[in-house]
């Protein structure tokens, strides 16, 4: 016991402590919001160049042939409808750049759906604004008979849904629902990403640097993964803190600054719903999913001579873990599909489609069951697996272990 | 009066097998407290496999390796120092971490094993490298930290394979010197070189092993005795000479 706990100690402090550990934590937040900033500065500065442009575009010439095309709003946008009688002399003065552009709606407008925008220049932010333009022309033209602006809006726009939906005759809530299950979908990837890599770099830096021989010495290889696994459980955890830590000081520093927080699709953090069977499942698959795949990487490392080697072939679970994305919809609306019942229990994707399903709710009872009773036997086949190939490559430092001697009798 | 002692090492009729390929076949040997027994062999001879498997870390596929008259178990490891052929340390962690957590392996309780690691580091000179991570350090610092390692917690029993590989003249002998030191302490020494000087130096008995089979062994002047010889480099080559000798005659 004081062994195990001397090598769970060991391996969470050696990746804690590493900057690279923290830098890959920092950065995931820091380069989301950056990128959410430029996306937010960038559109907006866009949208403020092209709201110049348009308001330079004086020299835009409109024939309209298709009758569509409403003259208030066209006079509105401070141009003018030209007869289409004039059409082939202003496009051949658009060629010779004596005029900006020409935009035909051809009487085919309406079958055809196209219509033609002749251009002096190839600038590219020119096309998009004449283009928007032309756009906006049409669209208000079509929607103007509907009256008031607000429902020119509407129709352009939609309208927000508000959907209520009701299970055993009572109103449930919704989209709520999916969310405290769902966390466990976003942990699993959080530590998926994060730590199950940790395993395969910790038993590869200890062959690569040849300190496994001396370890062994002093603790069988069971102890060594067990407190190695239990270790990046814990690294995970801290990862989730400093996860939550981060989201909650956000949300002071937003409602600070005054904003309220608007979240997605009508989900409202009042109505949160803790499922106490969803949650039991959810945190069930993330563990043993989660177990699973850290065994694996393990068995990798050990039994691959180096650490590239072993990083080449986990490839194959880190594909594993994302292809149930590439089935979603199925897995998602059709549960009875027998593609989605084979990834439920295929060991490499079952943990994923397990908390998908148990997110949404479409996984009864005794199939939650059964599947945790499956995953729980990889499980404990991938762990053997490891704590073998471990035995067995631990001290092969040029050549790959064999899968017949990993399966052979002692 | 070391034949009367209890041997600390009993090693009998072991063979291994890996793969279908004899590593060694019918060894028997035993090491004595207070003594320095040099186990030697030309690269592949069964050195390593012998004494990995007298670690627990191979598995034997006939006969017994004792350690204290039991086979060995990582829950005896504070009884034994073992400093492999092919070592390394976490590059990444602190001299002191690196330290403190393999004397945690060996069963030491964490405040003996700090104290008795900084105890070490100012002894060979590494006191101001305590928090320095290992890779920092000089290939010779790195393999003061290794031999740290090895004897930290006075074992009954140090396995040095090789260990004044790559070190200079004046980190040989504070190596040497510290091996003396265990010695008189009553620590059995098991010493793997190619070096024969070194043999010549500490060793009270050897075994010399060739393609896995005992080829000699017992006191290193009985065993001078027996060969006729006044060195053991000279008894060794002749024992490898036999082997081309065998080859060549078919």
């Amino acid at each position: 016991m004081a062994k195990l706990k001397s090598v769970i100690r060991h391996e969470y402090w050696t990746i804690v402590k590493q900057p690279s550990f923290w830098i890959a934590m920092l950065a995931t937040p820091a380069i989301i919001a950056i990128a959410l900033g430029l996306s937010y500065f960038g559109n907006k500065s866009v949208e403020d160049r092209m709201g110049q442009i348009v308001k330079q575009l004086k020299d835009v010439a409109i024939i309209d042939e298709s009758g569509l095309i409403n003259q208030t709003v066209v006079d509105s946008a401070g141009l003018k409808l030209t007869p289409p009688s004039e059409k082939d002399e202003l496009r051949e003065a658009v060629r010779e750049g004596t005029a900006q552009a020409l935009v035909v709606f051809p009487e085919s407008l309406v079958k055809d759906r196209r219509y033609k925008v002749y251009l002096s220049s190839t600038d590219f932010t020119q096309m998009g604004s004449v283009t928007s333009l032309a756009d906006n022309l049409l669209r208000t033209s079509i929607f103007l008979p509907l009256g008031s602006a607000e429902i020119i809006a509407l129709a352009q726009n939609g309208a927000d849904s508000d959907v209520i939906t009701y299970k055993n005759g009572a109103e449930t809530a919704g989209l709520n629902e999916y969310i405290v299950p769902g966390l466990f979908l976003v942990v699993f990837y959080i530590a998926f990403i994060f730590s199950v890599g940790y395993m395969l770099t910790s038993v590869s830096e200890e062959k690569e640097n040849r300190s496994m021989e001396m370890v062994l010495t002093y603790v069988n290889p069971r102890t060594l993964i067990i407190g190695k696994l239990l270790a990046v459980i814990l690294v995970t955890l801290t990862q989730i803190a400093f996860f939550l830590v981060l989201a909650i000081i956000g949300y002071f520093v937003m409602t600070a600054l005054g904003n309220t927080l608007t979240l997605p699709a009508g989900i409202d953090l009042q109505k949160l719903v803790f499922n106490p069977v969803a949650m039991f499942f959810g945190a069930a698959f993330l563990t043993v999913g989660f177990l699973m795949f850290a065994g694996l990487m393990t068995a990798t490392a050990a039994v691959a001579p180096s650490s590239k080697e072993a990083n080449n072939f986990s490839a194959v679970f880190f594909i594993g873990a994302f292809v149930p994305f590439w089935f979603f919809t199925m897995i998602l609306t059709d549960p009875e599909n027998p593609i989605t019942k084979l990834i439920t229990y295929f060991p490499i994707t079952s943990p994923v489609v397990t908390l998908v399903r148990n997110t949404v709710g479409n996984m009864p009872f005794l199939e939650s069951l059964a599947a945790l009773a499956v995953m729980t036997v990889f499980m404990i086949i991938s762990i053997w697996i490891a704590v073998r190939a471990f035995s067995l490559g631990a001290l092969e430092y040029t050549n790959t272990i064999k899968l017949t001697s990993l399966l052979k009798k002692k | 009066m070391k034949g009367m002692k209890q041997p600390i090492v009993s090693v009998k009729d072991f063979s291994l097998t890996i793969n279908e390929k004899t590593i060694v076949k019918n060894l028997s040997f035993d090491v004595h407290p207070g003594e320095v027994f040099a186990l030697l062999g030309a690269n592949g001879s069964g050195k390593t496999s012998t004494i990995r498997s007298l670690l627990g870390i191979y598995h034997a596929t006939s006969g017994t390796l004792h350690i204290d008259g039991k086979p060995f178990t990582p829950d005896q490891g504070w009884m034994v120092g073992y400093l492999p052929e092919e070592r390394g340390l976490y590059t990444r962690s602190s001299v002191l971490d690196t330290m403190v957590y393999f004397a945690e392996l060996k069963g030491l309780p964490r405040a003996k094993a700090h104290k008795l690691s900084l105890e070490y580091l100012e002894r060979v000179g590494l006191a101001d490298k305590v928090n320095v991570k290992i890779k920092k350090l000089s290939g010779g610092q790195q393999q003061k930290v290794q031999l740290g390692v090895a004897i930290i917690g006075k074992p009954k029993l140090l396995i040095l394979d090789e260990p004044t590989k790559g070190l200079d003249p004046v980190n040989r002998k504070l190596l040497l010197d510290i091996v003396d030191e265990y010695q008189q302490k009553g620590t059995a020494v098991i010493y793997i070189t190619h070096l024969m000087e070194e043999v010549e130096r500490l060793a009270d008995r050897l075994l010399i092993l060739k393609d896995g089979k005992a080829r000699a062994y017992g006191d290193v002047d009985v065993v001078k005795k027996q060969f006729k010889s006044k060195s053991i480099e000279d008894i060794f080559v002749s024992i490898y000479n036999e082997k081309s000798s065998e080859v060549a005659n078919g």
